[in-house]
């Protein structure tokens, strides 16, 4: 139900099969903010499967700071995340997970962080509660190979808690796995400043962790892409004119170790010879792939030609509005 | 404006039986419902001559309407063709032969009435040919799978749906066939009718070589619209890991080999390695290319859909 008043402080939580958390969920929140702030709980429920809805329905209906969101079908984090953020009025708003492995007693210091002037504020999770081998190894390694390609220093890119302001919001656009890397998004599309204070971390209480290690091959892909928007967002011609040089050069290295071939022969020259086509074969490949890329790179600029205008009109009436 | 209770659309493209006869059949049972209904006829140029009685039954004043596509379409565009005419609340498409019981519509028509988005005639008990069986499998096998088994007769042409749910779902190239798997995929309810077979759907259905290789570039075309469109990089990317990997390998184990005396360019498989090696590369920067105009478009497009508030005395453990 809408307030009468926007509030201040928006949180949004995706539920997945949720239903014994939501209760202790909203009773957490609800303690842990009071009165003093207005504030309203956006409940996202993406397709669960068990009572969630019913529950947070009758939450929803007994408490008019709580808002549910209803997804039609299961279309994961992101877009539930994407769904809570676009139902979300408050000037700030906070994300979390629903399964409650984080306090929301951590919300008004992401909240006072992000007063100092911050666009976003990342949580980083101290003590984590986690397994060692299965969860904790391969999220460090993520972590360091987010750092690693995309600049932006955060420590736990896996943990929820994340405060955004709403101008921030308004301006990334999730799609895919990306709720992962967002602040390496929000720092790659919109120059957003970001920090990272401590949170706490609690075991998971109910239910089954919704994690596999099966994510590492998708997770490659993403970091791929991530790098690639937050390196040649720009000019993807550049990424791919990269790559044509590159192919270009090996297919110089074929040629030089083709003619090198020729100057070691000692007895006369056979073209029926298979030193005659394989070297030479292998740098047309190369010149082949090169022509490839850069074709593709040009492509690439003409697709996106419509969308880049479209985006700088959305930003300048976005400034229109704050300004 | 909405004014009719149910719309028939029939699309005249394949295998058509005597229209007049098939609008008494049908309007028999919506007679039965007590719905008001329209007729839609959309036809495909070829059957001009079929659509004659239909006219004579339009100057009865009987509630036909019929559209002749101006050049060669597909059942897709006639089915949009009849949706942009189409006036009622609930819309019934069927093709132009009897697959199943003309009693079913009343079924499914029903069955959107309960709440479902999309009801779909499952023809059971098949009375087919092993050919046709056949075919009905290896389509299940395939594109079925898209519905994690939820569906068991996608290609039955006959299903009811509430009108919103078909003008959202966008329907071009030859995907009218599977409109089942894409409602799915927009988050919308749908709903099985068991019905049986009817008799005139029982003849051996073989087409010409090319109509099959259409259908499996439309599943191909398909199975990457549902499950990679908003990650093209995993598609183009596993594919070319794979190639590239292959022959990235190869190339290692040939420049070891070098090292220890043999020669490299008289080795044909160098060839073949590197023409894998750049066919890989050319998949994963094509993937680059669909994740780029996938990150520049996200903005225009929600990539979810909400749940439609229910209707009062609905319930909501009802849902699937």
């Amino acid at each position: 139900m809408p307030l009468p008043v926007a509030p201040d402080l928006s949180i949004v939580v995706p539920l997945y099969n949720e239903e014994e958390s939501i209760g202790p969920l909203v009773d957490a929140v609800r303690d842990a903010l009071g009165a003093a702030v207005s504030w309203e709980l956006v409940l996202v429920d993406d397709g669960s499967r068990d009572a969630t809805v019913q529950r947070a329905e009758s939450l929803a209906a007994a408490d008019g700071r709580i808002v549910l969101v209803e997804l039609a079908r299961n279309y994961g984090q992101t877009q539930a995340m994407q769904a809570g953020f676009d139902a979300a009025c408050g000037r700030v708003v906070v994300s979390m997970d629903g399964d409650l492995q984080n306090d929301p007693r951590d919300i008004p210091l992401l909240v006072a962080k992000l007063d100092e002037g911050y666009d976003l504020v990342a949580g980083y999770r101290m003590r984590r509660q986690d397994k060692m081998i299965t969860r904790k190894i391969p999220s460090w390694v993520a972590n360091r190979i987010i750092i690693w390609l995309t600049g932006v220093r955060i420590r736990d890119n896996g943990c929820s808690l994340k405060a955004y302001r709403r101008e921030l919001l308004d301006q990334l656009h999730l799609y895919s796995d990306m709720h992962r890397f967002l602040p390496a998004l929000a720092a790659a599309t919109a120059n957003a400043r970001i920090a990272e204070v401590p949170v706490r971390h609690h075991a998971r209480r109910f239910g089954t962790s919704k994690y596999g290690l099966s994510r590492i091959a998708k997770l490659l892909a993403d970091l791929l892409t991530i790098k690639m928007i937050a390196s040649f967002r720009e000019s993807p011609l550049a990424m791919f004119g990269f790559g044509a040089l590159a192919s270009g050069v090996i297919a110089m290295a074929f040629v030089a170790a083709w003619l090198w071939s020729f100057a070691q022969r000692t007895g006369p020259l056979n073209s029926a010879h298979v030193n005659a086509y394989v070297l030479p074969g292998s740098a047309l490949l190369c010149v082949a792939l090169a022509a490839f890329l850069t074709m593709l790179g040009l492509i690439a600029e003409e697709a996106l030609q419509k969308a880049r205008f479209e985006e700088r009109d959305d930003r300048i009436a976005a400034r229109a509005v704050i300004g | 404006m909405t004014d009719v209770g149910v719309t028939v659309i029939v699309t005249v493209v394949e295998r058509p039986e005597a229209l007049d006869g098939l609008y008494r059949e049908y309007a028999a049972v919506l007679d039965a419902c007590g719905r008001s209904y329209e007729f839609i006829f959309v036809a495909h140029p070829y059957f001009h001559e079929m659509l004659q009685p239909l006219l004579a039954l339009q100057r009865l004043g009987e509630p036909v309407r019929t559209i002749e596509a101006a050049r060669s379409v597909g059942e897709t565009a006639l089915l949009r063709m009849g949706l942009d005419d189409a006036r009622g609340a609930v819309i019934v498409t069927v093709p132009a032969y009897r697959q199943v019981q003309p009693s079913a519509v009343a079924e499914l028509i029903a069955a959107v009435d309960a709440g479902s988005d999309l009801a779909v005639a499952r023809r059971w008990p098949r009375l087919d040919s092993r050919v046709n069986r056949l075919q009905h499998l290896a389509l299940h096998l395939t594109a079925g799978r898209l519905a994690n088994g939820t569906l068991h007769d996608i290609a039955c042409g006959v299903r009811a749906a509430r009108r919103e749910v078909l003008l959202d779902i966008p329907l071009y190239g030859d995907f009218a066939r599977f409109l089942p798997l894409l409602a799915i995929y927009n988050g919308y309810r749908v709903v099985e009718v068991e019905s049986p077979q009817h008799p005139n759907d029982l003849a051996r259905r073989v087409y010409s070589p090319g109509v099959y290789v259409r259908r499996m570039i439309d599943i191909l075309g398909l199975y990457f619209l549902l499950r990679f469109t908003e990650k093209p990089l995993r598609f183009f990317g596993l594919i070319g890991s794979v190639l590239a990997g292959i022959g990235g390998i190869a190339l290692v184990v040939m420049f070891v080999q070098r090292l220890y005396g043999q020669p490299l360019g008289d080795r044909p498989l160098m060839l073949l390695a590197v023409l894998l090696a750049t066919l890989g590369v050319q998949a994963i920067a094509l993937g680059l290319v669909g994740e780029m105009i996938v990150h520049f478009n996200a903005s225009r497009r929600r990539g979810y859909r909400l749940r439609e508030p229910r209707k009062p005395g609905e319930d909501s453990a009802s849902r699937s």
